[in-house]
């Protein structure tokens, strides 16, 4: 039996060994996440660098695609196209709205009684673009002129049509009158089909020869 | 002892600093602003495509029109007013229908918009309203089939012209007088 102060390895143990492992531990791990902190930061600044060397190229590469396609772009061409645009919406916008009031003397032949004459006719166009007619006339008799007023009832293009200043002569019974009304836009509306195959080529206007009565 | 605890410390110091002063900066600035930049290159580059094809396609249909109807639509809408021209053919008409006219005047009222002004290098693009007009008012003298003939080539003019106003007077030499105002057109 060894007595209890016989040491039992002559090889001697290092003073506090068990404190100085803990510590030595810390320092390692801090160590180790420092330049793992180091090395992260490395590799980023490098990717980063890399990353945007990629994109320099990238945009250079689309800015000169994109200089190359502005320099394709011709503003004449545009302009060209433009304006045939323009032409072509302006002109339909006309043609929808182009009076003819040929039209509206035709129905005038039709419906006015040869014994009813206009000594003087207005026909203009009032500020909500319809057509107002002004005139003033002379029937031969009462009979005529009342002839007259159920001709424009009866057809109804031409509305609200109101005989005022009616006077009979005592001479020979004929009467004279002033006549205002509205005509219906259709009835001065151009006929877009007809008139497109009948105009000239060569020339401002048509010639008499070559004028075709609207329907 | 102390070298094993600076070092780390520098090394952390520098990553740290690494991050900061370039990774970061760098990600949130230039690589932002390059990434910014190649979204709207991209777009522009989409757009000049779909201009290309559009161009493409409109050249087709213009070259569809034949060339005597795009004339014919160039004198239906002119590219300016000449009132004069208009002047000699309305005179011209008047004569082949037996009208004669005894007074022309351009009215004041002109309806002319203004031609919006480009920027340098601005490609033009279709306005709402393109066309300018003025009234030109005219007398004559002649028979009620003159009126019917010059009214039928005016409607049928080539040149677009609305009759705005007609007042027609009897007279006592058998024919009448007229007055007319047309408005004519063209493109700005």
């Amino acid at each position: 039996m060894l007595p209890p102060t016989i040491p039992t390895s002559f090889v001697p143990h290092p003073a506090g060994a068990a404190p100085r492992q803990s510590r030595i531990n810390l320092a390692g791990v801090f160590g180790f996440f420092s330049y793992g902190v180091l090395g992260v930061a490395l590799a980023l600044a490098l990717g980063v660098f890399f990353y945007g060397r990629i994109l320099a190229s990238s945009q250079a590469s689309r800015d000169a695609a994109l200089a190359a396609a502005e320099t394709s772009i011709d503003p004449a061409t545009v302009e060209n196209f433009v304006r045939l645009h323009d032409r072509l919406d302006s002109g339909t916008a006309l043609l929808a709205s182009h009076p003819a009031f040929s039209n509206f003397f035709a129905l005038l032949e039709t419906l006015m009684p040869v014994t009813v004459r206009f000594t003087s006719m207005h026909l203009s166009f009032n500020d909500a673009g319809g057509v107002k007619l002004e005139g003033t006339g002379v029937a031969k008799s009462f009979n005529a002129l009342a002839a007259a007023s159920a001709a424009f009832a009866a057809d109804g293009r031409i509305k609200d049509a109101i005989f005022s200043n009616i006077v009979v002569s005592s001479k020979d019974s004929s009467v004279s009158f002033a006549l205002t009304a509205a005509l219906d836009p259709k009835l001065v509306a151009f006929a877009l089909g007809a008139s497109v195959q009948n105009m000239p080529v060569q020339g401002m206007f048509e010639t008499s020869s070559t004028t075709t009565p609207l329907p | 002892m102390m070298n094993e605890r600076i070092i780390p410390l520098v090394a952390f110091m520098i990553g740290l600093g690494i991050f900061f002063s370039y990774v970061q900066p760098t990600w949130s600035g230039t690589i932002a602003e390059t990434k910014v930049a190649i979204v709207a290159a991209d777009h522009a580059l989409a757009a000049a495509s779909a201009y290309v094809s559009q161009q493409n396609t409109l050249a087709s249909a213009q070259n569809a029109i034949e060339p005597a109807n795009l004339e014919r639509l160039g004198n239906f809408l002119p590219d300016s007013v000449d009132n004069v021209g208009l002047i000699l053919d309305l005179t011209a008409l008047a004569s082949r229908s037996g009208l004669s006219l005894s007074n022309i005047d351009v009215s004041a009222n002109a309806v002319a918009n203004s031609a919006a002004s480009l920027a340098p290098g601005a490609l033009p693009a279709a306005r709402s309203n393109p066309g300018g007009s003025i009234d030109l008012s005219l007398s004559a003298v002649g028979t009620y089939t003159a009126l019917q003939t010059f009214l039928a080539g005016v409607e049928k003019s080539q040149r677009i012209l609305d009759i705005r106003d007609i007042v027609v007077r009897g007279s006592d030499t058998g024919g009448y007088n007229y007055q007319m105002k047309l408005r004519l057109f063209w493109l700005r």
